[in-house]
């Protein structure tokens, strides 16, 4: 209950608050909101199967942002940072879509 | 090789199978599952044992901190995104707040102008009826002045109407919305065409012409600055409408037979360009607001007399000549454009001159 609140509650902050993020971080923000959802998918159908725990979350959702940033960043200066990028999201996806279905299958038994 | 072939292939393929294959099944991370495993040989040693409240505690503040990051994320780059996709739209309607507004204060100082013309008029009027000779004077400025443009006139005429071609509509075959595609280079009318069409109706007869409600003089001008058609520095915008004064049962058939009209008329079905010339029963032609005084100085001393008249005769058109457009600084007689007299900064002078003034 209180971790679904925290999730509300960062989003009407950084709703709210609008902090001005610096230029160079600026595209890597989107592949880090994507990789944040991965986690937050991730640890949803663990804690469904029963093998949730709070530390692996934590560290998969943070080295998940900083590793799918740090790819797009690689890629950007290598002059491949659109192709990397399409290749994260690819694979971001794929892995959110699966761990949803596994939660529906939870959830429906469907 | 040959041999080597058929081993290596299904090998590749196995791997690309199973990377994509490990894809679509492995999602959860690998983690959670290590952890599940250890956590189960950690309670069949016993030592988990210490599972205690403050440790639950802790590993739920890990996951609320974990999550509001997460939030924070999503929450930052939605504002972004929503904030940097409609930037260039803030940005044109900061840019037509700014138009709107330098119109206005434009239109309100032109609003001051046109005052301050009248009351110098009729101060200049009362001062020259003073005299028979200022009488006489008067009536000669009059009608240099309404030969000029520089009075409101009102009679029966003709309105040509010109404008761009229709934009056409047509479907995105990508994002399959409709899109409006602004006409061609051919379909657009340029100052060029707008020049053209008031020269030739100079040339019919008209005494006096308009171009979106803006009396034209000796001195004005019609050009193009940044794809916008400006008379006398004041923009118009397509459809242009152009009033001439003059016998319509005239000007009508001559404009409509004369070279230009016939070449606009086939415009109008090779580049499907806007050409409408019709009668007026009565047009009334604003006063163009004066000319700026190019050659002539005022007097230091308070000059009443005569001889200073020509310093306060607008348009470079001095009273003391009595025959229209045989005289004056700025007005070449007869032929040719006015282009040494208006000293339009760079690009095309127009060649409009009020010449066959009757």
């Amino acid at each position: 209950m209180i971790p679904a609140v925290a999730l509300v509650v960062g989003v009407v902050l950084g709703l709210t608050l609008e902090p001005s993020v610096p230029l160079w971080l600026q595209p890597y923000l989107p592949i880090a909101v994507v990789a944040a959802l991965d986690a937050v998918f991730g640890g949803v159908r663990a804690r469904l199967d029963g093998i949730f725990d709070s530390k692996v979350f934590v560290v998969s959702f943070i080295s998940n942002v900083l590793v799918a940033a740090l790819i797009v960043f690689m890629g950007d200066q290598l002059g491949v940072g659109a192709q990397l990028s399409t290749g994260v999201v690819v694979v971001l996806g794929i892995r959110i879509f699966g761990n949803a279905a596994a939660i529906r299958r939870h959830l429906f038994r469907a | 090789m040959t041999r080597q072939q058929p081993k290596h292939r299904p090998k590749l393929g196995g791997m690309a199978v199973s990377l994509l294959n490990e894809l679509l099944t492995n999602t959860l991370d690998q983690g959670y599952a290590e952890a599940a495993t250890r956590r189960a040989s950690a309670a069949e040693e016993g030592t988990a044992a210490v599972a205690t409240a403050s440790a639950k505690v802790r590993a739920r503040a890990l996951v609320s901190v974990g999550l509001l990051l997460a939030g924070l994320l999503g929450g930052i780059g939605y504002g972004q995104a929503r904030r940097s996709a409609p930037e260039s739209a803030r940005v044109k309607l900061a840019l037509i707040h700014d138009i709107e507004q330098r119109t206005a204060s434009s239109n309100a100082l032109e609003h001051t102008l046109e005052q301050l013309g009248a009351q110098v008029a009729r101060e200049r009027d009362a001062a020259l009826t003073a005299s028979t000779q200022g009488t006489t004077m008067r009536t000669e400025l009059r009608q240099l002045e309404s030969q000029d443009g520089l009075l409101a006139v009102r009679g029966p005429g003709l309105t040509v109407t010109v404008g761009d071609a229709p934009p056409t509509e047509q479907t995105d075959p990508v994002t399959g919305q409709k899109v409006t595609i602004p006409p061609d280079e051919n379909g657009r009318i340029t100052d060029r065409d707008l020049q053209i069409i008031v020269n030739a109706l100079w040339a019919v007869g008209a005494e006096a012409v308009a171009v979106d409600g803006r009396q034209l003089t000796a001195t004005s001008t019609i050009r193009e600055a940044g794809g916008a058609i400006l008379v006398d520095f004041f923009a118009v915008t397509t459809p242009y409408t152009i009033e001439a004064i003059g016998d319509p049962d005239r000007l009508l058939p001559r404009f409509v037979d004369s070279r230009v009209g016939q070449q606009y008329q086939t415009y109008v079905g090779a580049y499907q360009i806007e050409f409408d010339a019709r009668p007026s029963e009565e047009l009334t032609l604003k006063a163009a607001s004066g000319s700026d005084l190019e050659h002539a100085t005022v007097l230091p001393s308070s000059a009443g007399t005569p001889s200073g008249a020509p310093s306060s005769a607008p348009g470079g058109a001095p009273a003391t000549s009595g025959t229209p457009g045989t005289s004056g600084s700025s007005g070449p007689p007869g032929t040719g454009p006015t282009g040494s007299g208006s000293a339009t900064p760079g690009g095309t002078t127009s060649n409009i001159h009020s010449g066959g003034g009757t």
